[in-house]
């Protein structure tokens, strides 16, 4: 059977490609560490298969047809198509139909009814934490894109449900393949908004402190606070995917820190799983 | 919360690159293609960004005026003149 061999989170932002150059150097070091250090804990766990959870930045999905979930159930998915994420050293990326296929299957079957494509587009969303955790080898991508930008979005609630379903699936999945999540994106950042490039230190600390109690109690206190702490912070919902698989015991946090240069509050975490 | 749907179009759009050449060369030309209100006609070609950030999804309205050039510096004090 398949398992779940490790659970992450990192911070994506344009800025953290376009704008690298005029980062304060500690800073810079840092989130590169961090990074680094996240691929060094993914590497280390051997997945074969990597589940991605982002955003679709407007690449894959208009007001045309906006899903709630799309899971990528192709043979592979296109690299990022931003001019600026040219150097990105994936053009195709390969998937793995045979999981992702099961995932949406169980996720159909559990009520949790998925759009499915079997050819997306990762954006900068993906593909910027899978670039700068050094990866020597990519394993097969399935890509989870999990709307925060353009509401409705989906609960708080069910993205922890969807981490646990995740979990459920994968356990039962008769190829012994050894699987990982990452959820990109978050902390605090605002774009296109008149707070833009504001960063709410004390919500990102609070985040990441009430990850470690209660899902309840995590739940609560972002729906009351997201509305006022800038629309990127939307995609923490990617975080409570990866939490939920890991059944909610807590990740170990490998940095946070503000990044003004880049507009967000840049978050890495380790889950136990 | 409020969508135009054919000033998004345009925005969504105007994530090509080819695109965002033709509309720098040819606005007019390219405008004409989306059956656009003439006050968001008229807002584009002011930059008004509080009147387009009403209109449309905050991501698009930032990939817009990154796609004309505009630093961002420049852009969020636009959006905090409406």
């Amino acid at each position: 059977m398949a398992s779940l061999v490790g659970a992450f989170a990192a911070s994506h932002g344009p800025l953290i490609v376009r704008e690298w150059e005029h980062v304060p150097a500690e800073q810079k070091s840092r989130v590169s560490a961090a990074y680094r250090e996240l691929g060094r804990r993914l590497t280390a766990a051997k997945p074969d298969v990597l589940i991605v959870v982002s955003p679709d930045h407007w690449s894959n999905f208009f007001l045309n047809n906006y899903p709630a979930v799309c899971l990528g159930v192709g043979e592979a998915s296109e690299g990022p198509p931003e001019p600026w994420m040219k150097d990105f050293p994936h053009r195709q990326i390969a998937g793995h139909p045979g999981l992702a296929m099961h995932l949406a299957e169980e996720a159909m079957r559990q009520g949790f009814d998925p759009a499915v494509s079997h050819r997306l587009t990762l954006d900068h969303g993906a593909c910027i934490p899978l670039w700068r955790m050094e990866l020597e080898r990519l394993p097969k991508i399935v890509p989870m894109l999990l709307n925060s930008i353009e509401p409705p979005m989906p609960s708080l609630a069910r993205c922890y449900q969807w981490g646990a379903l995740l979990r459920r699936a994968i356990d039962s999945y008769a190829e012994p393949l050894r699987v990982a999540i990452l959820g990109t994106g978050g902390l605090s950042h605002s774009i296109g908004e008149p707070t833009m490039g504001a960063i709410h230190e004390a919500f990102d600390r609070e985040t990441i402190k009430l990850f470690s109690s209660s899902e309840q109690s995590l739940i609560e206190f972002l729906e009351a606070k997201l509305p006022n702490s800038g629309n990127g912070s939307e995609e923490v919902r990617n975080w409570l995917v990866a939490h939920g698989a890991a059944g909610g015991r807590g990740f170990e946090l490998v940095d946070y820190l503000p990044v003004p240069k880049v507009i967000v509050g840049c978050g890495f975490a380790s889950w136990r799983v | 919360m409020m969508r135009d749907y054919w000033l998004s179009k345009l925005f969504f759009d105007l994530q090509s690159p080819a695109l965002v050449a033709e509309f720098r060369a040819e606005r007019d030309k390219v405008l004409a293609r989306y059956p656009l209100d003439e006050r968001v006609k008229q807002a584009i070609a002011e930059n008004d960004a509080p009147f387009l950030a009403a209109r449309t999804n905050a991501y698009l309205l930032r990939y817009y005026f990154f796609a004309l050039g505009m630093k961002d510096d420049e852009f969020i004090r636009k959006l905090n003149s409406g």
